[in-house]
């Protein structure tokens, strides 16, 4: 927990330090929040989507606890994603949601898969069974994120294209971002990457019990 | 085994589907100047309408905010009645929401649209050429 915390606390850090674009001001700060959570979330369901097949294949209890821990922390990073972007919206584009936008809509829907794979958790009591469904809900999921990450270019809307992981950008090696405000942008995603795997292990041990438990019965009597 | 695999595929394709249906279906495409001047005479009911505020364009009055926008070829004036955001300003991509009377744009919604560049005050854009050493 001390250890979440000091990163939070880094990231914040980076956050506060780091330069703003001149024409957006202040609201631009967002960037360091916005970005790399978006990109912790893509990493964490890939994970989830990677470690839920090989749970369906392999029935290895260690695998479904990586898939759970992944998504629960991708969950956090999704909810992040979308408050600071609505606030940064409010501040940029004078509103705070934008109805038409299929990115916008798709993260949202991102948002509520997870939040129906962390619920799928509770449906049944047979651990085994949870597994295996929640494990489809991880790889069907999987499928919004190429979607969200290439809606930009597929739908004209309000929200920008992307600056780093764009066509351009790879095929240039020059991205339309100032040096400085990029070198903060990596370094909140180091931090944010680090906090991740921190939550990640935090939640996969709570898994491990539950499946400790669940294999060994005896042993909870004990307790 | 076997069933799992054809179950997964099977959902992952119906899942791809839907979102796509669901995003193309929901979306709100805006028009650049071009394309509503185009069809300016079928535009009768309310559309979004999206360009750059041109500069020494925009004037008060009491009530409304004039300007003009254009994607870099055409241009249509915009008499708009609502609230400004804060980062209205010259050169800006601009969407917005209202209907055409003549030639004239009727908008009563705006939202701002910012593009992918992020410049600090010091201005200086990051090229790779700099840093390959």
């Amino acid at each position: 927990m001390k250890k979440i915390l000091i990163v939070v606390f880094l990231w914040m850090l980076v956050i506060y330090s780091g330069p703003f674009d001149g024409t957006q001001g202040i609201s631009s700060k967002f960037l360091y929040m916005h970005v790399p959570s978006v990109w912790i979330a893509y990493l964490a369901y890939s994970i989830t989507f990677t470690y839920s097949i090989r749970y369906l294949f392999s029935n290895s209890p260690k695998f479904d606890s990586i898939a759970v821990s992944n998504a629960k922390s991708g969950l956090i990073f999704t909810a992040i994603t979308l408050i600071s972007g609505s606030i940064w919206g409010k501040l940029t584009w004078g509103s705070w949601w934008v109805w038409g936008d299929a990115r916008l809509n798709l993260t949202a829907i991102l948002f509520l898969v997870y939040l129906g794979y962390i619920a799928s958790r509770k449906f049944n009591s047979d651990l085994n069974t949870i597994a295996k469904n929640s494990s489809y809900i991880g790889i069907f999921g999987i499928v919004q994120i190429p979607i969200i990450h290439f809606s930009v270019i597929w739908w004209r809307s309000i929200h920008q294209q992307a600056s780093i992981l764009s066509q351009e950008t790879i095929a240039s090696g020059n991205a339309p971002i100032s040096s400085d405000i990029l070198i903060y942008l990596l370094i909140g995603v180091i931090f944010t990457t680090l906090l991740h795997f921190l939550l990640v292990s935090k939640f996969s041990k709570l898994l491990d019990i539950q499946w400790e438990n669940y294999l060994n019965p005896s042993s909870r009597a004990k307790i | 085994m076997k069933k799992n695999l054809i179950f997964i595929i099977l959902g992952l394709v119906l899942v791809t589907f839907a979102s796509l249906r669901l995003a193309n279906n929901n979306t709100v495409y805006y028009f650049t100047t071009t394309e509503a001047l185009e069809n300016i005479d079928l535009l009768d009911e309310r559309v979004k309408l999206g360009g750059f505020v041109m500069q020494d364009s925009i004037s008060k009055n009491a009530t409304n905010t004039l300007f003009n926008i254009t994607d870099g070829n055409t241009v249509i004036s915009i008499n708009f009645d609502g609230y400004v955001p804060e980062l209205f300003q010259e050169n800006m991509g601009v969407i917005l929401d209202g209907v055409f009377v003549n030639d004239t744009f009727l908008a009563d919604n705006m939202l701002v649209k910012h593009d992918n560049e992020y410049i600090s005050e010091d201005g200086e854009v990051y090229d790779a050429k700099n840093y390959s050493k």
